[in-house]
């Protein structure tokens, strides 16, 4: 106990001391204080049409909690589904393997180590959410219970199953980051669109993996009741509207807790904990040669077998041919794309293929709001690693020490990244070109810079490629909710169109100019 | 060509200094750098290759500042780090053009180039495998490789033949002999008989400072006369420890046979002198400083 206790203390250190967390606090300090928006907000976060609820603790409290809830089971997976892959990397790993702890106990600490770090987020959003109380508030008296309560009763349990999956997924997909994402947002998607839909005679929030049914339930009840309504849905999230400005006030005291539901959530906690156990019986331990097919096993023993064969000759320099210089940028952006081109497994590149035709054939409105976004995420471990990997594989002693790195490769590694896009986008930008839209073209293309600048900053600044993933993610979903503010490429009619170009241009600059100066003071302080 | 290192201070935080007022003059032959984890070795390298500026002091190549104008030792640096990696899904020929890339070298003949070196190091038949399913040894071969890309004036070889075999070593000293006329090589090791075979000069550094510098044979008189060799029981081992400083033993049946460097000139009984070597100057120096 003592040791998987070391265990987890060590792992929760790793992960916390970090930039990308240090960063991720700081954007959870921002997105609770917008969990409670002013009135004067055209934003909502738990909408019900034409109503609001008046900011007592029990609004402010769950709205707090079921908006943590809501971000952490979309973006936490996202956030903890490394634990496992660091240690392949830093090949610790290999160490933990030869050591007497055991696959389901090494899985309960990463169990218990993802937990935790969602916890440290949870409690930052929990803090936040009693101080924006006192801020908003409208003279109601202050009810801790009303704050802490929803956290333990359902947005704790949730955040504990989205570890558990998380966990999951790992040991049964290993190192395929985005089909672990693509799996996870489905079932999520899924989880998400049923919490609204009553199941006569089966009580719906004990089959809700996150509980949050109760609430809307309960919301949805006190309006109907009170005001002889038949509003059927309640939305969550960050939902942006110019109509219902003008909102009716509901003053709604919480959830009445069955014991039934309490204890759906500890049937919810106990899933997990088999699931974990149950994927400890298909734990690779860090042996990949076992999952090696017999063929390639094959394959692997012949090579073994030449290297030994082989009758080293002296390393001697010889008379090699002359130096001719060249300091242009051409051969970086061939290896670039060469090393995108060999990122990641092939059936990535079949899915990538299939959408861009799909491109061609789908309604210009749907391939560029749904189609490209997708076939640009699905690049999201390409873009990731842009500007990460020589740190990554350790090859930035030899990048920074060479002549001017960052006039030549870090343009490089942008012109490849955005070719790549550009490449992606080539259906979407034919048939637009087809109909003379060419503002839907130059939205394109500074979508595909921004998107590529945003990895690049974001990759330099934190030095890994989780915090980029996670954001690509997070706008990706923004993207095809068709949330104008967040339309990164253009799929959504703006106001202004010259207004919308500037300010992309105007980031687009930022993120070039950050990346600049902080990959310059990289470069001279290893 | 010469390096001329003045004052060089590099402070990473309060309490960690990697080098202190540091002055040292390079010029062309292999200088052997030796010292303990944590000496220093590795921040000066990064320093003169450029990926790390120092808190104080100055670097000049030729008369010119390299921490000012870093681009000038760039172009003529050959640099191979302790840690490096490489790119796993680049084979050998695309790594070492990528390489090749970074410092400015091009023009047709590339490809003959980088397939001559190539052969120099041996990796000829697997070079067109991914460099991810190379062994340690290879790994370090396409470091040495990629270090003489570019004809390089300034070579920095930190531990180099880390994951060499013995005769991929010795073949590797026959390089550094072969390069050494026309070029200044700053080399380090843990192995010090890699740098007795190699340096023509060893500076011996310790806390980010240097203690001597000198060519071997000036070093090895620091401790003529004072290396000793007995032949004692096991039990005596921690005596003769207190009173002299132990540079090796080694079991021989019931005994053990000590070879010890005396710091009063005062030798135990029945002990013979033997010839010192840079392993016993390089102790002494290290331990007693």
């Amino acid at each position: 106990m003592q040791y998987s206790f070391t265990l987890l203390k060590a792992d929760y250190l790793q992960r916390t001391r970090s930039y990308f967390f240090l960063i991720t606090l700081a954007i959870t300090v921002y997105a609770a204080y917008s969990f409670v928006p002013p009135n004067t907000a055209s934003y909502t976060t738990l909408s019900v049409p034409g109503y609001r609820g008046a900011y007592n603790s029990a609004w402010v409290g769950y709205v707090s909690a079921t908006m943590t809830t809501v971000m952490l089971s979309l973006y936490g997976f996202l956030l903890v589904n490394s634990g496992i892959k660091k240690d392949i990397d830093t090949e610790v790993g290999l160490i933990i393997a030869t050591t007497p702890v055991s696959n389901f106990k090494y899985l309960l600490t990463k169990l218990f180590s993802n937990f935790l770090v969602l916890l440290t987020i949870a409690g930052i959003t929990f803090a936040v959410s009693m101080v924006m109380f006192l801020l908003r508030g409208s003279g109601y008296p202050f009810i801790f219970a009303d704050f802490i309560i929803p956290y333990i009763v359902f947005a704790l349990p949730a955040l504990f199953l989205v570890s558990g999956l998380a966990v999951v997924a790992e040991v049964f997909l290993s190192k395929r980051t985005i089909l672990q994402f693509i799996i996870y947002f489905f079932i999520c998607g899924a989880v998400m669109a049923n919490i609204n839909i009553p199941k006569p005679g089966i009580p719906t929030a004990v089959f809700d993996p996150f509980g949050l049914s109760l609430v809307t339930g309960s919301i949805k009840n006190q309006i109907n009741t009170q005001f002889h309504e038949h509003i059927d849905q309640v939305s969550f999230g960050f939902i942006f509207s110019s109509h219902h400005k003008t909102f009716r006030t509901v003053v709604w005291n919480g959830v009445n807790w069955t014991s039934i539901f309490i204890f759906s959530r500890l049937i919810w906690i106990a899933l997990s904990l088999a699931l974990v156990y149950l994927s400890s019986f298909f734990f690779h331990r860090f042996d990949f040669n076992q999952s090696i097919s017999k063929k390639k096993k094959a394959l692997a023993d012949n090579r073994q077998t030449e290297i030994i064969d082989l009758k080293p000759a002296p390393i001697s320099k010889g008379p090699l041919p002359a130096i001719v210089t060249d300091y242009g940028i051409l051969p970086f952006i061939k290896t670039e794309l060469l090393l995108l081109v060999r990122k990641g497994s092939k059936w990535f590149w079949l899915v990538s293929a299939v959408v861009w035709v799909a491109m061609l054939f789908a309604p210009l409105d749907i391939a560029h709001a749904y189609l490209l976004p997708v076939i640009w995420f699905l690049q999201v471990t390409r873009l990731s690693e842009l500007v990460t990997k020589e740190q990554t594989y350790r090859l930035h002693y030899f990048t920074y020490s060479s002549y001017k790195p960052l006039l030549r490769m870090l343009p490089a590694q942008i012109l490849a990244g955005v070719a790549l896009m550009v490449v992606l986008a080539l259906p979407l930008i034919g048939r637009y070109l087809l109909v003379f839209n060419t503002f839907a073209v130059i939205n394109i293309f500074c979508g595909a810079v921004f998107i590529v600048l945003l990895a690049v900053c974001l990759g330099i600044v934190s030095g890994g490629k989780k915090l980029f993933e996670v954001v690509f993610f997070m706008l990706t979903y923004a993207v095809t909710q068709k949330i104008r503010a967040i339309d990164y490429l253009g799929a959504t009619p703006h106001e202004s169109h010259t207004g919308y170009i500037s300010v992309l241009l105007a980031l687009i600059l930022s993120f070039g100019l950050i990346s600049f100066f902080v990959r310059n003071y990289q470069a001279r302080h290893l | 060509m010469s390096l001329i290192i003045k004052n060089l201070t590099k402070q990473y935080n309060k309490n960690k200094i990697g080098l202190t007022d540091y002055s040292i003059t390079i010029d062309k032959g292999v200088l052997g750098l030796l010292g303990p984890n944590g000496a220093g070795k590795s921040t000066l390298m990064k320093i003169i290759a450029t990926i790390s500026k120092p808190t104080e002091g100055t670097l000049f190549l030729d008369g010119e500042d390299i921490v000012q104008n870093p681009d000038r030792i760039r172009k003529v640096l050959g640099y191979l780090p302790q840690d490096f990696g490489v790119y796993p899904n680049l084979n050998a020929y695309e790594f070492l053009e990528y390489i090749a890339a970074m410092k400015g070298v091009g023009g047709k003949d590339l490809r003959k180039r980088v397939d001559m070196l190539i052969e120099s190091v041996n990796l000829t038949a697997d070079a067109k495998r991914p460099i991810g399913s190379y062994s340690g040894g290879m790994k370090q071969r396409i470091g040495i490789a990629q270090a003489l890309l570019n004809d390089p004036k300034v070579l920095i070889f930190d531990e180099p033949t880390v994951g060499l075999d013995p005769e991929e070593r010795m073949r590797f000293r026959q390089l550094i002999s072969e390069l050494a006329d026309d070029c200044i090589i700053i080399l380090s090791s843990h192995i010090v008989s890699d740098i007795e075979t190699i340096a023509d000069e060893v500076a011996i550094m310790k806390n980010g400072m240097l203690l001597e510098k000198a060519i071997q044979p000036d070093i090895i008189k620091k401790v003529e006369g004072k290396v000793f060799e007995t032949l004692i029981d096991n039990s005596e081992l921690n005596t003769i420890k207190t009173k002299h400083l132990v540079v090796n033993t080694s079991r021989q049946k019931d005994k053990v046979n000590v070879r010890y460097i005396t710091r009063a000139n005062q030798p135990e009984p029945g002990s013979t002198t033997v010839a010192a070597t840079l392993e016993d100057a390089y102790l002494f120096l290290t331990q007693t400083n």
